[in-house]
């Protein structure tokens, strides 16, 4: 080990903090069209999971729901997997082994990029639901549903005890740039994936393997969604509204988005000076990163809660059911965080993984490729396009919980019931502004 | 019609707070070099985490004290180190894209300051 720490190992410099005029420029935004939205958007529901999307075009198709196109993703799923244990297993214990970049930069940020514009890709490529399907034809279950009926309860908390587990690793355990611990990490992941596959078939991968959860719920924000079998093209509003909901999903999104504030909030200098000062730097990170995801948790939830409610509906159902309208603000926030980091580091993998093994090989012919800074160099572009995609998920945030509501509430309190929620999203929102800002 | 007006207006919003946005303006930069003050004493190092600004390419001098010698890294792209000994000395540094940069201690485990590069 070389001691270098990972976020600079894999990261180098970070973000320098947004400007006071984008920070209120973005905010005054968020506000404005959140009341512009409640004032003037419609009345009755707008979106309808069974009629929505116009169906693909038939060449698309075609290749998509061809089996052959499946095998090849599944393929290059399982290729990709084969490399990371090569190189987690016989590389070197050195920031150059391309493991972490493929850990840390392409599965965790990666993924959400590829998702927001390709759909679920994770769903597609995923190693281990190869493996499900190979061991329950061995057992002679069906691959869908494996053993067992996966209880419907659980829904999707394994994922976000999976996803924290991501992130503790990742911000508050000293031992993130080792490789054994990386290794460990991937190894437990991966029993956890194999013995739940076997068990619980594909309904395991769909609602507890955190990476799919993840890149699932993304791609509920792209072009590109299902209904029934059908591909269609919708708009990512109509395909946000098809997220199902499960138990759980609150506490995944609270997982990506206090985290995320979490990694932003411990470069600030009042906390980075505190904590250095302490005794017990790791017990204030560690506690800083839970308390900032049961934050979340808690404020969401009770800015859903606190609306009147018809007979048909539960009060505490509802943080589930508008738990899809603050997934845009998440990632309009972890583009706005992640950005120049995937941009520079994933560069950098890439040329990375042609010498899986650092003895100086070219595998892929990418060894010779130098890093482009270009976005790094252009500070004030990367500000502007970091507030714009967080005020862009507000906006979309904000008009799926409006369509929510008024499907949701009786009439009386379908005005007054939104606005505790809205004050919610501007709360987030501006809070991510404001540590884009201080951070 | 009614999504069609939500839409104009959200649109509306976006380009007018866009242009606020435009006007932000950058400081050109100085060859006057900032000098940072670091002083190591048994097993402890201050400033611990405060913040630095520069410009690219302008000289950063770590002006430092120290009883015991030791190695200072420095996170820019590429990363740069430097040795220093017991007692005093100082050390220049440039760092050439804009971004923070944590400057830090290993032996230690302590960033000792963030440069703001802009």
């Amino acid at each position: 080990m070389d001691g270098v720490t990972l976020a600079h190992g894999i990261g180098g410099a970070k973000d320098l903090p947004i400007s006071t005029e984008l920070v209120v420029a973005g905010a005054v935004a968020a506000i404005t069209v959140s009341f512009t939205v409640l004032a003037l958007a419609w009345r009755t529901p707008r979106y309808d999971d069974a009629t929505s999307g116009r169906p693909a075009p038939g060449w698309l198709r075609r290749i998509v729901d061809a089996p052959a196109y499946r095998l090849v993703l599944r393929a290059f799923g399982i290729a990709l997997l084969g490399y990371t244990l090569w190189a987690a297993a016989l590389g070197k214990d050195s920031l150059i082994n391309p493991v972490f970049g493929m850990f840390y930069v392409l599965l965790w940020v990666g993924l959400v990029f590829a998702s927001l514009l390709l759909g679920r890709v994770w769903r597609a490529i995923s190693p281990f639901r190869a493996v499900t399907y190979g061991l329950c034809r061995l057992s002679g279950a069906d691959p869908a549903t494996g053993l067992f009926r996966y209880p419907a309860r659980w829904g999707h908390w394994p994922a976000a005890a999976g996803l924290f587990a991501f992130v503790w690793m990742e911000l508050a355990f000293p031992g993130a740039d080792e490789l054994g611990s990386v290794r460990v990490w991937i190894a437990v992941y991966a029993a956890v994936m194999l013995v739940g596959g076997a068990l619980f078939g594909y309904a395991f991968h769909e609602n507890a393997d955190p990476f799919e959860v993840y890149s699932t719920l993304v791609a509920h924000l792209s072009v590109w969604g299902r209904r029934g079998d059908l591909l269609v093209v919708r708009s990512p509003l109509a395909n946000l509204h098809s997220t199902p909901v499960r138990p759980g999903l609150v506490a995944v999104v609270s997982v990506l988005f206090g985290s995320t504030a979490f990694d932003s909030f411990k470069d600030s200098t009042a906390w980075l000076t505190r904590v250095q000062s302490s005794e017990h730097p790791l017990l204030l990170d560690n506690l800083a990163l839970l308390a900032f995801c049961l934050l979340v948790g808690t404020v969401f939830s009770l800015g859903t809660m606190a609306t009147g409610v018809g007979k048909d509906v539960r009060r505490r159902d509802l943080p589930g059911l508008f738990a899809h309208s603050v997934v845009p603000i998440v990632v309009g926030y972890i583009v706005a965080h992640y950005l120049s980091f995937l941009f520079v580091s994933g560069q950098a993998t890439l040329i990375q993984m042609s010498d899986p093994l650092s003895n100086g090989s070219n595998l892929l012919g990418t060894a010779d490729w130098s890093v482009s800074y270009w976005l790094v160099l252009h500070p004030s572009l990367l500000a502007s396009i970091k507030v714009l995609a967080v005020v862009t998920g507000h906006v979309l945030g904000v008009v799926a919980a409006h369509d929510r509501a008024i499907a949701l509430l009786p009439k009386r309190h379908q005005l007054t019931g939104q606005l505790p929620l809205l004050f919610t999203m501007i709360a987030f929102t501006a809070g991510g502004l404001y540590l884009l800002f201080a951070a | 019609m009614r999504s069609r007006r939500t839409w104009a207006a959200v649109v509306a919003v976006l380009v007018g707070s866009a242009t606020l946005v435009g006007c932000s303006g950058d400081d050109s930069g100085s060859s006057e070099p900032v000098v940072v003050e670091v002083t190591f004493a048994d097993g402890d190092v201050t400033p611990k985490g405060e913040r630095v600004e520069a410009s690219t390419d302008q000289p950063i001098d770590f002006e430092i004290t120290a009883d015991e010698p030791g190695t200072i890294h420095v996170h820019s792209v590429p990363e740069q180190e430097f040795d220093y000994g017991a007692g005093s000395s100082t050390h220049e540094i440039t760092v050439d894209k804009p971004g923070l940069v944590d400057v830090e201690s290993h032996h230690l485990d302590q960033v000792i300051v963030q440069l703001e590069v802009s």
